[in-house]
């Protein structure tokens, strides 16, 4: 046969004559971004993401029609070329009405798999979703323990009745594989010979260390404190994280190869400068480990206490000497675990200070809930205003009372002070956990931000300098929740080994396809309550620092599984639309119009229809009747109103329909589903 | 849904005609139109069985173009002529005002059933613009207030 | 003999030439020295209906704007051959520089033949071209006449006609070959096709038969617009006559050609005048373009090498042979040759259907045959090409009618629609109404066109509503670029030529509209404010019964008041203001 000779992408290659660029480029190993092709079938040319450039040619050619011809030369990745994809892209997905992932998941800062996982944990395979967790989440049995769960917020169970429980079903399925004989245990890639070193050993630090240790790298993390685990260690008391669940996740990664260095003070035991030296990259994971002040008159005085300096110290073992009246300032998650603490530590008056109501604390409402059944007692709407003392030691506190004002930039309502109106309590401990902050001692080279925190690139994590990458609490926004600090740190890892391998640091934001809903889209679903997971009673759990939580049983945890809705699309993995809407960064929103609406159908016999993610490649009709020489889907109307439909109101073209399939496998997106 | 079944009689000696020569299916959909008046579910069921082609198919051509109704017209026939002259004329204001006296949208007949207004691209009159086509028949030169009259006229005689 | 001929395309029996027809023939009664015709368009629609009165070949009177109460004395003027009590509906000088301004080829029998008689167009030389062809030449003899006239592709693109018909001739086939007139006259403005097959049925049929000789084909196919009945009926009847005189069917005219020929009604979709679409519809499908290669010279109709042009150009066929193509490439300028025909309508005095040759300035064909701006306002700009072209602002107008010279401006020459605007017409309102109707035209197939102009449409939609965002001008254009590259077929890819056009030369209305919720024309209607002037208000209250939403407001004689939060601006209350008392802002 005739060989001819083209230039792909710079590359000379010699082929049959007759073929198409595009066949042509698959042969060769690159891939032309395409939707509507498919070699059994006749060339349509409808979604115009195939196109090329052609030296010589004015215009844009669609690789799936241009036959390759001798001394072509054509570049399939050009500007000019991405842009006509992008825009293609922009339009596809501005009339793609799904959703790649379910609210959960992307509304968890680590994007974990919830979907995936839960569906494992449903089906009784633990190893299994912790291997699915441990994507995104190193830390599995510890964060299903202490994480808010933004996942739980928006579930859109809460449509239906109550969120599923995921937190906690991330917790049981991790702690049922750390019991089991052969707990999960990822491969760790031939090494590359390259050194990171971490400062810093919480879950930002030692998430980064997982995933780059996997990646075969060798990976060093210095901690200042006697024990790895960061603010999991030594901000969160005992009751809520038993340290013993922590340990084995760190041991866990500790075995993977990842050397740990405790006890290591920068520039105190080791400085900076040395550290870059002896490594290929750095990463700053310190934390914020520095108490904000009240800010009032007597903050100076004898007994008063950062939140986060007294949780250290309880977790240290110490008992600080608090005496019997406790006011803790502040309404955030800190404040919770500071005033149970207290409760812990024998105070028998505790009082929680906060200028807001309950309504707006940051706090989970049931760590709220838990605290008053511990005895706390709140003082909503009060502020300090003074702290009284006697022989430089605390006596009173003094506390303007406020009242509700207009709604802040947050959309909070603002407190104000009611002129006049103050109120006084008889205190030993004044606790304060309205903040914390970054100290970024001994990093005099790393840019700051005007907080105090080390300034890093959101995309890639990267400072100003070169090699050296932050993450988790001491970045940017400062501190956070720990999920967060592990996201952060998932990106640093992937830019460490990007840069590490000699990649470009050029990431962005993945698009995913989401879709609104309303309540109203739910209201044929089954009502099944939330699991309610068991607990030590007050009585019992205020005297010690044991878990609170007992842990769902098996039969809890399986049957709050299969509570999900399944929001993410069946076809995600496999979903050429959303793998090519991710090679660049997309901004379908500007063209936010018109849709097709979202509905499934179900017309065929064992296929599942969803009009809204039809990308109208028309793939499935013409494999109907070009494959399957059947011809029972057809396209009906015209323009942007056109839609598949797969047969209508005849009960004579359901049979018809032999179930080959061929429909749901060509498809694209996952507007075709087989049901099982 | 209870619908009268379709005579074919009529549409027999148009099949007999065309139902072998390729390509012949929008020459066929348009004297079925012509039959009945717009297209029934069970003609294009029959017109499928008789071409050799699935109803997915004949629909498909059936819904691609804007001659072919898939349901009954009214007595009168509107078309509202959309074409630049009559654009450039004001035929927006007199689109508008047909349909507030009829209180129907382009492609809707009244509960009546005697006007269906159809909006149509350029009825090539261009020098009367902006015209309306009733039944055939043109009225150029409109303002919103001759059109209504027009009709006006038209319910007049139906109602005597 | 004395003949009294009614012009009878659409137009004039739009506006009433039937009527005048019916009233003259029973005013004749049995004056049979006297006989009654009629013929196609002359293509003077705003003076329609027309009625000529003829001494045998010799017009004597054409008269205007006929009605039924002139037909007496149409009757007996043409009986006394005293035309003194008709002077009144006689054409002005001024009316009749419209048509010798122009230079007919295509139109050359428009108005002057009856369409439905085969005699008439013989008498005109009818059919003398394709004896010439069948007895002296071979169809390359006939390919290369047609090269050296230059004529091009008249449905817009400007292929050359010569080298279509050559690709075609060369493709081999085992079957047949089609020739197919493409009859689809899509552009919402234009009806430059439906007047030739109106009018000359005959020409398209000659013209036909020639092609077909040339490139082999046996079966010729005309796609007919479903909006033209008038059209396909007398195209019908020609065909019926050419059968009966050996034009069409087996061995014609003893030549040994044989080539039949049907016509094949299209039912409404603007993107069948889209060459692959068009061969899909004849086919019996949707319209869907087919992606190009294989062009149809190569597979086309039934997969079968097929060539197709339209009307317009099969009407200059039968001319080009008839009388050399060096006299057709005489005509013109260097990249363009011959005539074109143009339908003229919008602001325009004189509208109607016009012939020039190329290389006339825009300016001399508004002014000079259009007679300039209808009113009082001023020339905006023109539209070229409907949905596929743009417009071209009055400081522009010298641009000559060039395929490149109007390429060059963003427009495009089109098959033929140019609609002229005035001051009052809103440029953002013009793109969104083609943006409306490429839209609703689209087939769907391919992502830029389906999504691209619907996006289009749904921005230009805000911002003529007022609610155009900054930075929407931007978004169209890059919009408008992606679609342009990344459309299928020829309908979205030039779907953004009507953007593009108005924001290359009217960005400032744009602007208008965005940033200051103003439209210049004053005909978005979002962005008006009403207004009465206390000075002139008389409070005739008739304004207040007329407002629809009952947002004028004011005691008996006493200067009224509009509630802007209440008022639709539907303008009722400014058009029934005797004193002009309600403005508009």
């Amino acid at each position: 046969m005739d060989k001819i000779k083209i230039t792909i992408d710079g590359k000379e290659i010699f082929v049959e004559n007759g073929k198409t660029v595009l066949e042509v480029a698959a042969e060769n190993g690159i891939e032309i971004p395409n939707l509507c092709y498919n070699k059994n079938l006749k060339i349509y040319g409808a979604c115009g993401l195939c196109v090329v450039e052609i030296n010589g040619a004015q215009k844009l050619f669609r690789a799936c029609a241009t036959a390759a011809a001798d001394g072509m030369v054509i570049n399939t990745d050009t500007p000019r070329v991405k842009r006509a994809r992008k825009v293609a892209l922009e339009l596809i997905m501005s009339d793609h009405v799904g959703d790649c992932k379910g609210p959960c998941s992307l509304n968890c800062p680590a994007h974990t798999d919830v979907q995936g996982y839960l569906k494992q944990i449903a089906l009784g395979n633990d190893k299994k979703a912790v291997e699915i967790i441990k994507k995104k989440i190193p830390l599995p049995a510890s964060i299903g323990r202490v994480c808010p769960h933004p996942c739980e917020a928006n579930c859109r169970r809460k449509f239906v009745e109550e969120p599923l429980s995921i937190a906690y079903l991330k917790a049981f399925a991790a702690d049922n594989d750390l019991a089991s004989p052969e707990p999960y245990k990822p491969e760790v890639a031939k090494a590359t010979g390259k050194r990171v070193s971490i400062i810093g050993g919480g879950p930002a630090g030692l998430s980064a260390a997982y995933y780059l240790r996997l990646a075969g790298h060798t990976v060093t993390i210095y901690d200042a404190m006697p024990e790895m685990g960061g603010m999991l260690r030594y901000g969160i008391p005992e009751y809520r994280l038993p340290k013993s669940v922590l340990a084995k996740e760190i041991k866990a990664i500790e075995k993977l190869g990842v050397l740990m260095k405790n006890n290591v003070s920068i520039g105190k035991d080791i400085s900076f400068e040395e550290i870059r030296k002896n490594s290929d990259a750095v990463l700053i994971a310190i934390g914020a480990w520095k108490g904000s002040s009240i800010r009032c008159p007597g903050e100076e005085l004898e007994g008063v206490l950062s939140g986060i300096d007294f949780l250290r110290e309880v977790n240290l073992g110490k008992r600080p000497d608090i005496g019997k009246n406790v006011a803790v300032v502040g309404g955030g998650n800190t404040a919770m675990d500071a005033c149970r603490t207290a409760v812990r530590c024998g105070a028998e008056n505790v009082y929680v200070i906060y200028r807001r109501t309950r309504a707006e604390a940051p706090a989970e409402d049931a760590e709220i809930e838990e605290a008053i059944e511990e005895g706390v007692n709140f003082k909503f709407l009060t502020n300090p205003a003074e702290i009284i003392g006697e022989n430089g030691k605390v006596k009173e506190i003094k506390l303007q009372i406020m009242e509700l004002g207009e709604p802040d930039d947050s959309g909070r309502r603002k407190p104000v002070p009611v002129e006049g109106k103050f109120e006084t309590l008889e205190v030993d401990t004044v606790i304060s956990a309205i903040g914390q902050k970054c100290s970024a001692f001994g990093l005099d080279s790393v840019e700051l931000t005007k907080w105090g925190t080390v300034a890093a690139n959101e995309n890639n994590m990267l400072t100003n300098l070169e090699g050296v990458f932050a993450a988790g609490d001491a970045t940017n926004n400062g501190a956070s929740i720990a999920v967060d600090a592990i996201a952060e740190a998932n990106i640093a890892a992937k830019a460490i080994d990007a840069y590490l391998s000699g990649l470009p640091l050029e990431f962005f934001k993945p698009y995913y396809s989401e879709k609104e809903v309303k309540e109203k889209d739910f209201s044929g679903k089954e009502k099944i309550q939330r699991a309610v997971m068991p607990v030590r009673t007050p009585e019992k759990r205020k005297k010690n620092f044991n878990s609170v939580i007992l842990g769902f049983s098996e039969e809890q945890a399986r049957n709050e599984a299969k509570r999900c809705l399944e929001c993410g699309c069946h076809d995600f993995k496999d979903c050429r639309l959303i793998r090519y809407a991710n090679l660049q960064p997309i901004v379908p929103e500007k063209f936010k119009g018109q849709e097709h609406k979202s509905f499934v159908e179900r017309k065929l016999v064992t296929i599942e229809r969803d009009q809204g993610k039809c990308i109208l490649c028309n793939l499935c009709v013409r494999t109907c009747k070009e494959e399957a020489q059947k011809g029972i889907l057809g396209l009906v109307g015209r323009g942007f109103e056109t839609v598949i439909k797969p047969e209508f109101e005849s009960p004579e073209t359901v049979r018809f329909c032999k179930d080959c399939h061929k429909c749901a496998d060509v498809c694209p997106t996952g507007a075709l589903k087989i049901l099982e | 849904m209870n619908i009268p079944q379709s005579n074919f009689k009529p549409l027999e000696p148009v099949l007999t005609e065309y139902a072998k020569i390729p390509g012949s299916l929008i020459t066929i959909l348009q004297k079925a139109q012509e039959i009945y008046g717009y297209l029934p579910k069970d003609v294009i069921y029959h017109i499928a069985e008789k071409v050799g082609t699935t109803p997915a198919e004949v629909m498909g051509v059936a819904t691609f173009y804007s001659q072919f109704r898939l349901a009954p017209i009214g007595k009168y026939l509107i078309m509202a002529c959309q074409g630049t002259a009559c654009h450039v004329n004001g035929s927006e204001r007199v689109s508008a005002a047909v349909s507030e006296y009829l209180g129907i949208e382009s492609g809707e007949t009244t509960e009546d059933g005697i006007f269906t207004l159809e909006n149509v691209a350029c009825l090539g009159c261009c020098s009367l613009a902006p015209v309306i086509m009733i039944n055939g028949e043109a009225f150029g030169n409109l303002t919103p207030e001759k059109a209504v009259s027009i009709l006006e006229n038209l319910r007049e005689k139906e109602e005597a | 003999m004395m003949r009294i001929v009614i012009g009878e395309g659409s137009c004039g029996i739009a506006a009433g030439a039937l009527k005048v027809h019916k009233a003259i023939e029973n005013a004749l009664e049995n004056k049979s020295k006297i006989e009654i015709g009629k013929t196609g368009c002359i293509g003077m629609c705003f003076l329609e209906p027309i009625v000529d009165i003829y001494d045998g070949k010799k017009l004597l009177r054409r008269l205007v704007r006929v009605s039924e109460e002139d037909a007496g004395a149409i009757v007996e003027a043409a009986e006394t051959e005293d035309f003194s009590k008709i002077e009144n509906i006689a054409i002005s000088e001024e009316d009749e520089e419209f048509l010798s301004r122009q230079t007919r080829i295509a139109l050359r029998h428009c108005g002057i033949i009856d369409p439905t008689s085969i005699e008439d167009y013989r008498e005109e030389d009818g059919y003398k071209a394709l004896k010439k062809v069948l007895e002296t030449m071979t169809p390359e003899e006939v390919i290369e006449e047609i090269k050296i006239s230059g004529l091009a592709g008249r449905g817009g693109a400007g292929f050359p006609t010569w080298f279509k018909w050559n690709a075609a001739r060369q493709s081999k086939t085992e079957g047949k070959k089609y020739l197919i007139c493409n009859a689809d006259e899509g552009d919402p403005g234009a009806f430059m096709d439906r007047a030739v097959i109106e009018s000359d049925p005959h020409s398209l049929i000659e013209g036909m038969l020639i092609g077909a000789y040339a490139i082999g084909a046996e079966e010729m196919i005309v796609y007919v617009r479903a909006e033209y009945p008038l059209a396909i009926k007398r195209l019908e009847k020609a065909i019926e006559q050419a059968r009966e005189n050996n034009l069409l069917g087996k061995n014609i005219l003893g030549s040994g050609f044989s080539c039949e020929m049907i016509i094949k009604a299209g039912a409404g979709a603007f993107v069948c005048g889209e060459e692959t679409a068009l061969i899909e519809s004849l086919e019996g499908k949707r319209g869907m373009p087919r992606i190009k290669p294989p062009f149809p010279a190569q597979r086309g109709y039934m997969d079968e090498p097929s060539n197709i042009n339209n009307v317009e150009t099969f009407a200059n066929v039968a001319w080009i042979l008839n009388n050399g193509g060096a006299a057709f490439a005489a005509m013109g300028t260097e990249n363009s040759k011959g005539t074109k025909v143009f339908a003229l309508t919008g602001k325009v005095k004189r509208s109607g259907l016009i012939e020039v040759p190329m290389g006339k300035t825009l300016r001399e064909v508004i002014f000079d045959i259009g007679g300039g701006i209808r009113g009082e306002k001023e020339i905006k700009a023109v539209q070229l090409g409907g949905p596929s072209g743009g417009c071209i602002p009055k400081n522009l107008l010298d641009t000559v009618i060039d395929y490149r010279a109007l390429a060059e401006t963003g427009a495009i020459m089109g098959s033929g629609g140019m609609v002229v605007m005035d001051e009052s017409t809103c440029m953002v309102g013009m793109a969104k109404f083609f943006l409306d109707f490429t839209a609703l035209e689209s087939c769907g197939k391919c992502v830029h066109c389906r999504i691209g102009t619907k996006r289009m449409q749904e921005i230009l939609t805000r911002i003529v509503n007022g609610k155009g965002r900054e930075g929407d001008i931007e978004l169209l254009e890059e919009l408008c670029e992606a679609v342009k590259d990344g459309a299928l077929c020829g309908l979205g890819q030039t779907a953004p030529n009507p953007v593009l056009t108005t924001i290359k030369y009217f960005r400032n209305e744009y602007n208008a509209h965005i940033n200051e919720h103003r439209c210049p024309a004053k005909e978005c209607a979002a962005m008006l404010t009403y207004k009465i002037d206390e000075e002139k208000c008389r409070g005739c209250t008739l304004c207040a019964k007329k407002c629809p939403a009952k947002a004028i407001s004011g005691e008996v004689k006493k200067p009224h008041i509009i509630d802007e939060n209440l008022c639709v601006k539907c303008g009722a209350c400014s058009k029934v203001c005797r004193f002009g008392a309600v403005k508009i802002l």
